[in-house]
């Protein structure tokens, strides 16, 4: 006999009746959830295509991949899968259940032949033991929480929404039990026909049916309205959350425009970064509503991971919970300290491993900018490198080397307008700093000896990048228009780049002042000349682990080229921590200036290096390479780290190591 | 030509501008500020406890005037500038500070640009005013004493309240034989006892680069450096100093630099006679050991 | 109450050696241009003064037409007002008494702050010639100053210490550097702001050059040869040390 709904159950059209105010309750709840987020303000940009509501253009892709298949939570295999369980399985019994409302009102056939048997019955049945399991696991995961989970704060209500659908699927099981014990048992029913025939006898059957059946009913409708009061709101707003996402990887912090500070009334002018909540955007609102505390960011934060007092769940944390409570316009300086706003390597391994596709970095930076270009606070070494770049264009204050000695006893071109094809651009790194001045010269061999029609700037200036990643987006701009007046000038149109930072710089920022070039960072240089068969060399039996730079990695997408270079000059092994889940060196976000607290982050990273027993370690990163080398000299008296070039340099014919 | 000096009773300075005084004259006359005798033999001297260079300024330009004297020589320190200037343009007399180098012809060389040049300049009139830079010029030896006549001063325009040795502790960095240095890259505050240690096995004085003192572990007065002091010991021991051009400018004269560091890069080998690349915190107590075990 | 600080425009003043090359017998003109170190540190100090006692700040400065623009940045910190008397020499007594000249366009002033020295030419010498042109005291390597029932009391960085001294009336003081006058970094609003602030130019008089002559200025060759000591061993490493330097007559 096929299921009948509502059979057994008398006036079952209260439950249909109550179930029209909860879905008011439920559309209310997220009514006002969107009066939280359009108190941020609207974006306003026009290189965003079809913005909606100020908030970002929505990136459907992202919507289903990140949003609804949850790509990143399954990182974490048990509570990836757990949480997967539990999702898809609701998803499923929440088709099922709208499967017999479309029976009830239009007779569709779902509870005939295979359909019934392999998806209602066995189908549904599945969903809801995998569904519990979950819930058991959540459950037990609440009760003993990991440190993630609980510092700086555990948000309150998972507890009672994993007991809302513990309770649901417990008696969606009882129900059905019931209702197998009072008829017959159902092919494919495994878990309700295990229950009618354990522990439901024949004579309370249809007692137990009515009473669970209200139960069930009842609890059903509460968790639907408790949906948008609770963490439970994460399940609409993370999928809308990943959908308004940038598309393109990284923190994108864009540019400034410091007009309407010319203005005679200067006063006017906006505020700059962000010092309290009503300062970020309605995008930003939708990150701290979406959050659900579950500390992913800060466990791969390298500064938190080192006992900085950063984390960028406490970040966002303080800031949902002064969006909760309405406290738009109180500074938050109270809060999140200075120090915690410096500590920040702009690695964005946070936002890399955040579930529910949060921009921390963003957040994290809008404050150091208000820090620095508002009150002029920053830590005082990082005050002396703006300090030094502002006056002569470079951060390295105090250096011993320079410009004649990068490239002494070198045959390096100067570009010349209409001859040279490549501007090779040094950066301040490999100019004013003796290690890393290695790398150019190795850069030098390599196009030298590929016949590379390239040249350098016969004035160096820095990309202004160090500015604005210790917040100073001030100087930055002014650096960076030097550098495009002087680039229009000269009519450079191909850049390769030594340093990922200047080709962050000038892939993502430049364009947005008006400079636009093809830019290529000097490991895929050297990999299309070695493509084009321009440089060969061999393998050389040596063990070579390397180190993803963030700039390049994370927050550029390139993780092969230097790979393929590696490989073919001898054997890559991986770090425990590579690719899209590197580690940062450290020296991100100015804190190659910066004096550390806590355990040194390079020292960290240079231990897991060294712990792959490699022979080199290479890395693709100026500030990487002398990160690297300062904390492997905890590890090893040995110089094993590195530039890619210098590795390649090292294994053509004819070009001496010592270069 | 007629020459004075113009210096606190300290045996090292006077010899120094002693040993400069010997280019122009034969034996100089002497301004002593200060308690006590006045070292060394000298033609005429005026002495006064007073040490605060703005309250001797009108006394002294008498003297100048009523002698004639030719060439005044001071060391670089807060006296010698407090006077170099007011007296320049009191006396319309050609003045050069910090100098390094003594030539024929009244030429007078100097560092410029943080001791990145040198400056040559010849002295055309006289009277001419002369800062001495410390640490240039070996201190003559100073026998015996010279009685003096008391100087007569204007009331104070500046009043001394209160005087702080913070030095107290150790031996002046410019007498120091031995200095141990350190600098950023020690690493932290306590570490600078390994250095202690080391220097009093030498009997030396420990001193320290601008970003150890910025750093806040060593005091104000340790520093070395073109804004510090300028130190000439025998054996300059630089440790996890990286070698600005700044604090080389400090130690130009020392006689052998031992620099210390795990960065073989570092810009300090380039002036260090010695070099050992390692971490200071395993050499340094071997090091003092063998020191000790040597005496 | 009126506090003037004295600054002036330098080449670079951190050039690495390597790349310092001369011109002229002066620093190359390609090295980027800048407030001089100890400049920056009086700036610092006159504006902290400024903002305890309320007085008008003014900078003045001698130097070419094109340095207002490095000027600004003691104008963004919190300097009043500009002066700029447009000169070339470097000598100390034409400086200085240009400088007396743009005081005295100040009508009185209650204190004259510089750097301790200039950035390019060391000299140090410069405020106290000055001081003595405007009949004032001056007292050299100032670290803090306070002012105390109508007097100045100020604390001179002395090389053995500390000294604690007081003075009535205007004075002419050159500023060392301590922890407490590490220059400010200017906030964005106002670099903007300083734009709009006076710039005064005045024309210089070229006289009363000291009788000095300069012969010329050379870069020094120092030439080092660095012997590394095998460090494998740490104990033998100590004791080669000891043994060389010992040999060499160094200890």
């Amino acid at each position: 006999m096929p299921r009948v709904p509502y059979w057994n159950i008398d006036f079952g059209i209260v439950m249909d009746l109550l179930a029209i105010p909860v879905i008011f309750i439920f559309l209310y709840g997220f009514y006002r959830q969107w009066l939280l987020i359009r108190q941020g303000k609207m974006r306003v940009n026009p290189d965003v295509g079809k913005m909606i509501q100020g908030i970002a253009a929505f990136q459907p892709g992202a919507f289903f991949v990140r949003g609804i298949l949850n790509e990143k939570l399954y990182r974490k295999p048990f509570s990836g899968i757990a949480h997967g369980f539990v999702f898809f399985g609701m998803a499923i019994l929440f088709i099922g259940t709208n499967l017999v409302i479309l029976n009830v009102l239009f007779g569709l056939p779902v509870f005939n032949g295979a359909f019934n048997q392999w998806f209602m019955a066995f189908g549904l049945d599945l969903a809801g033991v995998l569904a519990l399991c979950g819930v058991v696991f959540f459950l037990l995961r609440r009760a003993f929480m990991p440190e993630r989970l609980k510092l700086p704060a555990a948000r309150k209500g998972f507890v009672i929404a994993c007991g809302l659908l513990g309770g649901i699927l417990l008696t969606g099981f009882i129900l059905e039990g019931a209702r197998l014990a009072a008829g017959s048992l159902e092919i494919g029913a495994f878990a309700g026909n295990l229950i009618a025939a354990g522990f439901i006898g024949n004579t309370h059957a249809l007692s137990i049916h009515t009473v669970t059946w209200w139960i069930h009913g009842l609890l059903a409708l509460s968790f639907i309205a408790y949906i948008p009061f609770s963490p439970l709101v994460h399940i609409v707003l993370a999928p809308v959350n990943a959908g308004f996402a940038d598309p393109a990887p990284g923190v994108k912090m864009g540019v400034i425009d410091f007009s309407s500070f010319e203005s005679e009334d200067s006063e006017e002018a906006p505020l700059l970064g962000a010092d309290k909540l009503s300062d970020f955007t309605r995008k930003r609102f939708l990150d701290f509503a979406s959050c659900v505390w579950c500390g992913r960011c800060q466990e791969v934060c390298p500064a938190h991971s080192t006992e900085k007092p950063l984390s960028p769940k406490g970040v966002i944390v303080t800031m949902a919970e002064r969006l909760s409570k309405g406290q738009l316009d109180e500074p938050v300086w109270d809060n999140i300290s200075m120090e915690a706003i410096f500590n920040c390597t702009t690695c964005a391994a946070c936002m890399e491993a955040c579930p529910v596709s949060i921009n921390q970095p963003k957040t994290i930076m809008k404050f150091r900018q208000n820090l620095v270009m508002e009150q002029s606070k920053i830590p005082e070494l990082m005050g002396k490198a703006i300090a030094s770049l502002e006056q002569r264009a470079h951060p390295f204050f105090g250096t011993g080397s320079g410009m004649a000695e990068w490239r002494k006893d070198l045959d390096v071109p100067f570009f010349e307008a209409g001859e040279t094809e490549y501007l090779l651009w040094i950066g301040c790194s490999v100019t004013y700093e003796q290690r890393a001045q290695k790398i150019g010269r190795a850069m030098v061999n390599i196009l030298n000896k590929a016949g590379v029609s390239y040249g350098i700037l016969e004035d160096f200036r820095c990309t202004g990048d160090p500015a604005k990643q210790m917040g100073n987006e001030f100087l930055f701009a002014e650096i960076a228009q030097q550098n495009i007046e002087e680039f229009s000038e000269l009519g450079i149109k191909k850049i390769i780049t030594l340093c990922p930072h200047c080709y962050n710089s000038f892939t993502r920022h430049y364009s947005k002042l008006g400079g636009d070039y093809e830019v290529i960072p000097h490991g895929s240089m050297i990999q299309m000349l070695m493509d084009e068969n321009k440089i060969k060399f061999d393998k050389k039996p040596q063990r070579i682990t390397y180190h993803d730079p963030c700039y390049l990695g994370r927050r550029n997408g390139e993780y092969e080229a230097p790979r393929a270079l590696m490989s073919a000059a001898g054997n890559l092994i991986e770090m425990p921590r590579h690719k899209n889940e590197s580690f940062c060196c450290g020296g991100g976000g100015g804190n190659y200036w910066a004096e550390e607290t806590g355990r040194r982050i390079n020292q960290e990273r240079a231990k897991e290096a060294f712990d792959t027993k490699a022979d080199i370690i290479a890395t693709a990163c100026p500030f990487c390479l002398l990160m690297l080398t300062d904390g492997l000299k905890k590890c090893t008296e040995e110089t094993k780290a590195f530039d890619i070039a210098e590795i390649v340099a090292s294994c053509l014919p004819d070009v001496s190591r010592s270069s | 030509m007629k020459t004075l000096i113009i210096e606190n009773i300290d045996p090292k300075k006077i010899g120094e501008l002693m040993t400069v005084s010997q280019k122009f004259c034969e034996i100089p006359d002497i301004i002593a500020l200060g308690d006590g005798p006045v070292p060394g033999k000298f033609g005429k001297v005026w002495q006064t406890p007073k040490t605060v260079a703005a309250n001797l300024i009108s006394s002294v330009v008498n003297i100048i005037q009523e002698e004639k004297y030719e060439i005044i020589l001071m060391s670089v320190s807060t006296l010698g500038t407090g006077l170099a200037g007011p007296l320049s343009a009191t006396l319309s007399a050609p003045v050069v500070t910090e100098v390094t180098a003594i030539h024929p012809d009244r030429v007078v060389e100097r560092p410029i640009y943080g001791g990145k040049a040198m400056i040559k300049q010849k002295l055309e009139s006289t009277p001419a005013i002369l800062t001495i830079r410390r640490k240039y010029f070996e201190p003559a030896t100073l026998d015996g004493t010279t009685a003096s006549t008391p100087l007569s001063l204007d009331a104070d325009k500046v009043r001394l309240v209160a005087e702080k040795n913070e030095q107290a502790d150790g031996i002046p960095l410019e007498d120091a034989a031995v200095i141990v240095s350190g600098g950023r890259g020690v690493g932290d505050k306590d570490s600078f006892a390994l250095l202690q240690a080391m220097a009093d096995q030498l009997n030396g004085a420990v001193g320290a680069s601008r970003g150890a003192v910025d750093e806040g572990w060593a005091s104000p007065t340790r520093q070395i450096g073109q804004t510090g002091k300028i130190v000439a010991p025998d054996v300059y021991f630089a440790v996890g100093i990286s070698g600005a051009s700044q604090h080389l400018a400090g130690i130009a004269n020392s006689k052998c630099v031992v620099a210390i560091n795990k960065d073989a890069e570092a810009n300090i080998f380039n002036r260090a006679r010695f070099g050992l690349v390692c971490d200071y915190k395993k050499i340094l107590p071997l090091l003092t050991e063998a020191v000790k075990e040597k005496r | 109450m009126h506090i003037v600080v004295l600054a002036k425009v330098v080449p670079d003043y951190l050039v690495p050696s390597m790349d310092f090359e001369l011109k002229d017998n002066r620093a190359h003109e390609r090295y980027s241009r800048m407030l001089g170190l100890y400049d920056e540190n009086a700036i610092e100090t006159a504006i902290q003064l400024k903002e305890k006692t309320s007085a008008a700040l003014s900078l003045i400065s001698f130097g070419s037409e094109n340095d207002v623009q490095f000027l600004r940045k003691a104008a963004a910190m919190g300097v009043d007002q500009l002066i700029l008397i447009k000169g070339q020499s470097d000598d100390a007594a034409v400086i200085a008494q240009n400088l007396m000249a743009a005081v005295k366009t100040l009508g009185p002033v209650d204190l004259i702050l510089a750097g301790q020295q200039s950035a390019d030419m060391d000299r140090g010498v410069v405020p106290g010639i000055l001081a003595q042109m405007l009949e004032m005291p001056f007292i050299p390597q100032i670290g803090y100053i306070d002012s105390k029932g109508g007097e100045w009391a100020v604390t001179q960085i002395t090389a053995t210490g500390k000294r604690e001294l007081e003075f009535k009336g205007p004075g002419v003081l050159s500023i060392t550097s301590i922890p407490e006058n590490v220059p400010r970094i200017p906030v964005v609003r106002a670099i903007f702001a300083a734009k709009k602030k006076p710039v005064t130019k005045l024309e210089s008089i070229n006289q009363g050059k000291m009788a000095l002559t300069e012969l010329g200025v050379e870069i020094p060759k120092t030439k080092s040869i660095c012997e590394f000591i095998d460090v494998e061993d740490m104990n033998a490493a100590a004791k080669t040390l000891l043994t060389r330097l010992t040999e060499e007559r160094y200890i």
